[in-house]
C-alpha cells in the first residue's frame, strides 16, 4: 500500500478566527451544566449507591447481648484462598465456643466473599463499603472488636431483584 | 485375633463381584476391609467385641432373607455379598436418618468435626436433607471426670466406650442408663473417670463428638492437624503414637495401631505429657567460650565446632566422662559412644526417672505404663551405658566435682546440679535442648533437637526398635544430637558424617550385635525386635 502524506494548509495568522470553535465548545459545557441526564457524581458530598452484591471490607454480626455471632468453627480460615483470616477458638464462661482472636488482614483479602458463603452461623460478612483509607498499615488488620463495630450494610450473596442471577 | 499360622483354613467369598480369600472365622466386614471396601460401622471396633447394635454395617448376602450385620456375620465359602446394592444402601440410608433424628448437627462447634464418622457416612450415604420436624431431645454436656467431657446429644449409642471400660480397662465406670431414645451414657453417681488410667482411649474410639478431650477442647480443627508417626516418649513401653501438630506445636498425642506393642490404646499418663515438646526456652544457637573468656558467644555451627574439636584433639588421651539421657535416640547414644571411643574411650552414664508403680491395661496385659519413665532405657543398656543416680533422675554425678578430663553432657538438663558444675573439667561440652544454670562453666553449649523434631529410633523395654519421625521443626540452629557428635568426631578422626539418621543407625548396627541386621527399611512403622544374644549352656 502506497503511503501518502496529506498536507493541510493552515490559514495564515490573522486570516481566521477561533471564536466560532470556542463558542461551540463553551456551548457544550453550558449545555451539560443544565443537562438533567448528567453522569458526573458529586462524591463525596453525594454518597455512592453500591450494588447489593458489592463485596467490600468485612462486618461481624453480633448477638443482641453484644457477643459476636462467630462460633470459631474454623471454616473461614480454611476456605480463605488468600489465607488472610487468623482465628483462635476458645470457650467463654457460659460454655459457648467463641473466637478469642479473630483477625482479618484486609490488605491480603481478595474480597471473594467465600468466608461469608461458608459461614454456618452467618457471622462474618463482606460489606457494601469501600472507604477504607487509614494512616498506618497496621490499621488494615481488623481485629474482632473492629469487625463488630463496622456498621455498614453487609453484602447480599445474590441480588434480591434477581435471586437466580438470570 | 485369628491364628495367623500357615495351616489356617481359608474360605473364598465374593464381595461386590470380587473374589476374596480370607481365613475361616473372619467376618464379612473384616473381609471387605481387607480388600479396601469400608463398610460403615459404629459399634464394631477391631479391639472390642461386636454387639451388632448400630445396624449400620448391614449388607446384602445372597440367600439370606434379610440384610446381615457384616460385623458379626462370618464369611463362608461361596457367599455372595453386595455391600453397595440398592437394598443395602436404602437400608443404611434409613438407619442414618434415625441417627440424625436427635443429633444436634452442631458440627461448627464440635471438636470431632472433620474426623467424625457420622459426618463421613451421612455425606457418603445419607439423605441430602432431613425430614424430621419433631423437636430433638436435649441432654447438654456432662463432665465425666478426668480428661473426658460428654456431649449426650451427639452420642450415637454405639457403646464402644462402655465396652472399652468393661473389656479392656476392666474398670466398668461407664454404663447406659434409661431406655429407648432417652438412653444415654453415664457414670455412676459421682464416680467419674478420674480413677481410670486409660480413659483417654474412649475419646479416641468415640466415632462422633460425644466424648471429647478437655485438653484438646476448641484447640484446633481436625483438618488443620498434621499427623506424624512417632513413639510415646513417656515410658519404656514405646507405644506407637501419632503426633498431631499445628503451627509447629504438638497439639495432642493419639495412639497408632501396633498389635505387637499397644494394640489401639495408650495410657493417660503418656497421652498428656507432651507440653515439654512445645517448650519455648530452648538453646537456639551454638554458644562457645574460649578458655580465657567468661561469657559464651553465639556463633554458626562451623565456628563453634572447629575450636571445640581442636580442644578435644589437644586433650586427646585425657579421661573422658559422659552423661547421656534416656530420652535420646539410639542414634544419639551410638554417636556419643563413637565420639567417646574416638577420644580414647571412657565411661558413659545416664540418669533416668523411675517410679515404683506399673500401670497395666487388664484387657491387653502387655501394654503397661512401665516403671522406667524414659523411652530408651533399654537402648542405653544395649549400648553399654551405666545408670547412675536415684529414681528422680538426680545425683550420681558427684565424682565430676573435681574431674579434670573431658566432660560431655548430652540431653541431660542437669536440673539438680549447682552453678559451678563441671568447673574443674578440662573441657566441658553440653549438648542440650534447654539452657540450664549448671552449664555456666561449659566451654560449648550446642543446641540439639528433641525427639519430636528429629528422626530416630527408640528401643522399648522388650527390645523392640521402633522408628519415629520429625513432627515439628527444631528452633533456630538446633540439630539432631547424633549429627553434632558425628561432626565433632569427623573433625577428630576424619570419619565421614552420616547423611541421615538411617546411616547413623546402620553404623551403630555394625558394631552392636543386638542391632545387627536391623535397618530403617526393615523397621518400617511397626519396629522389629533386637537380636537376643544367645547364651550357650555352660557359659
Amino acid at each position: 500500500m502506497a503511503v501518502t502524506v496529506k498536507v493541510l494548509r493552515r490559514p495564515a495568522a490573522g486570516k481566521t478566527s477561533y471564536l466560532r470553535s470556542a463558542l461551540k465548545g463553551m456551548g457544550l459545557t453550558f449545555k451539560h451544566m443544565v443537562n438533567p441526564n448528567k453522569a458526573t457524581h458529586q462524591y463525596p458530598e453525594e454518597p455512592v449507591k453500591l450494588s447489593p452484591r458489592w463485596r467490600g471490607t468485612h462486618v461481624m454480626e453480633v448477638h443482641a447481648d453484644g457477643r459476636p455471632k462467630c462460633v470459631a468453627c474454623g471454616l473461614c480460615p480454611t476456605v480463605c484462598p488468600a489465607n488472610c483470616i487468623r482465628l483462635v477458638g476458645g470457650e467463654d464462661d457460659e460454655g459457648n465456643r467463641y473466637p478469642i482472636v479473630y483477625e482479618i488482614d484486609e490488605f491480603r483479602c481478595i474480597f471473594c466473599g467465600m468466608c461469608q458463603e461458608v459461614c454456618p452461623v452467618e457471622a462474618i460478612h463482606v460489606g457494601q463499603h469501600f472507604e477504607n483509607a487509614e494512616f498506618t498499615r497496621e490499621r488494615f488488620v481488623y481485629d474482632l472488636d473492629r469487625l463488630m463495630e463496622q456498621d455498614h450494610e453487609s453484602t447480599l450473596l445474590w441480588d434480591p431483584s434477581d435471586p437466580r442471577s438470570e | 485375633m485369628a491364628d495367623t499360622g500357615t495351616n489356617a483354613e481359608t474360605v473364598t467369598l465374593t464381595i461386590d463381584g470380587q473374589d476374596v480369600t480370607v481365613e475361616k472365622g473372619t467376618t464379612i466386614l473384616q473381609a471387605a476391609e481387607a480388600m479396601g471396601n469400608r463398610v460403615p460401622h459404629y459399634c464394631y471396633h477391631p479391639g472390642l467385641t461386636a454387639p451388632a447394635q448400630c445396624r449400620l454395617c448391614l449388607v446384602e448376602v445372597e440367600g439370606a432373607p434379610k440384610l446381615q450385620a457384616s460385623c458379626v456375620t462370618q464369611a463362608s465359602d461361596g457367599q455372595v455379598v453386595h455391600t453397595q446394592s440398592e437394598k443395602a444402601l436404602t437400608q443404611r440410608k434409613g438407619v442414618l436418618e434415625f441417627y440424625l433424628a436427635n443429633h444436634p448437627l452442631d458440627c461448627p462447634i464440635c471438636d470431632q468435626s472433620g474426623e467424625c464418622k457420622l459426618q463421613d457416612y451421612v455425606h457418603a450415604e445419607g439423605r441430602k436433607r432431613g425430614r424430621s420436624r419433631e423437636p430433638k431431645r436435649v441432654f447438654g454436656r456432662d463432665d465425666f471426670g478426668g480428661d473426658v467431657l460428654f456431649y449426650g446429644d451427639r452420642c450415637v449409642m454405639c457403646t464402644r466406650c462402655v465396652r472399652f471400660m468393661n473389656e479392656i480397662e476392666q474398670n466398668p465406670l461407664l454404663t447406659v442408663v434409661e431406655r429407648g431414645n432417652r438412653s444415654v451414657i453415664d457414670t455412676f453417681f459421682d464416680e467419674g473417670l478420674e480413677t481410670a488410667d486409660f480413659a483417654g482411649n474412649v475419646v479416641d474410639i468415640c466415632p462422633v463428638g460425644a466424648l471429647v478431650s478437655k485438653d484438646f477442647l476448641h484447640k484446633a480443627r481436625a483438618w488443620d492437624l498434621d499427623h506424624t508417626p512417632s513413639i510415646c516418649p513417656n515410658c519404656s513401653q514405646g507405644c506407637n503414637i501419632d503426633l498431631h501438630t499445628r503451627d509447629n506445636r504438638v497439639q495432642r498425642l493419639k495412639p497408632r495401631t501396633n498389635l505387637d506393642v499397644n494394640q489401639h490404646w495408650m495410657c493417660d499418663y503418656g497421652r498428656h505429657r507432651y507440653d515439654w515438646m512445645n517448650r519455648g526456652d530452648r538453646v537456639e544457637a551454638p554458644l562457645t567460650r574460649a578458655a580465657d573468656e567468661s561469657m559464651t558467644r553465639a556463633s554458626g555451627w562451623n565456628e563453634a565446632l572447629e575450636p571445640l574439636a581442636g580442644r578435644l584433639d589437644e586433650l586427646k588421651g585425657a579421661e573422658v566422662r559422659a552423661v547421656a539421657s534416656p530420652f535420646a535416640s539410639n542414634e544419639e547414644m551410638a554417636s556419643l559412644k563413637a565420639l567417646v571411643d574416638a577420644l580414647g574411650g571412657g565411661q558413659i552414664r545416664y540418669r533416668s526417672p523411675r517410679t515404683d508403680e506399673e500401670i497395666p491395661l487388664p484387657g491387653f496385659p502387655t501394654l503397661v505404663r512401665r516403671r522406667d519413665l524414659a523411652p530408651n532405657v533399654k537402648g542405653a543398656e544395649i549400648l553399654g551405658l551405666t545408670r547412675v543416680g536415684d529414681d528422680a533422675a538426680e545425683g550420681g554425678l558427684e565424682d565430676l566435682d573435681d574431674f579434670e578430663g573431658i566432660l560431655l553432657v548430652v540431653g541431660d538438663e542437669l536440673a539438680d546440679q549447682p552453678d559451678d558444675f563441671g568447673s574443674s573439667a578440662g573441657l566441658f561440652i553440653y549438648l542440650g535442648q534447654y539452657p540450664s544454670p549448671a552449664t555456666r562453666t561449659a566451654h560449648g553449649i550446642l543446641p540439639i533437637s528433641t525427639h519430636a523434631e528429629q528422626e530416630g529410633t527408640f528401643t522399648n523395654h522388650g527390645g523392640r526398635v521402633q522408628r519415629f519421625w520429625p513432627g515439628t521443626h527444631p528452633p533456630g540452629a538446633a540439630r539432631p544430637g547424633w549429627l553434632v557428635m558425628a561432626a565433632l568426631r569427623a573433625h577428630l578422626t576424619g570419619s565421614a558424617v552420616p547423611a541421615g539418621a538411617a546411616e547413623m543407625f546402620e553404623e551403630a548396627a555394625r558394631s552392636v550385635p543386638e542391632f545387627q541386621g536391623l535397618g530403617y527399611p526393615h523397621l518400617g512403622t511397626r519396629g522389629a525386635v533386637i537380636n537376643e544374644p544367645v547364651k550357650l549352656p555352660g557359659t
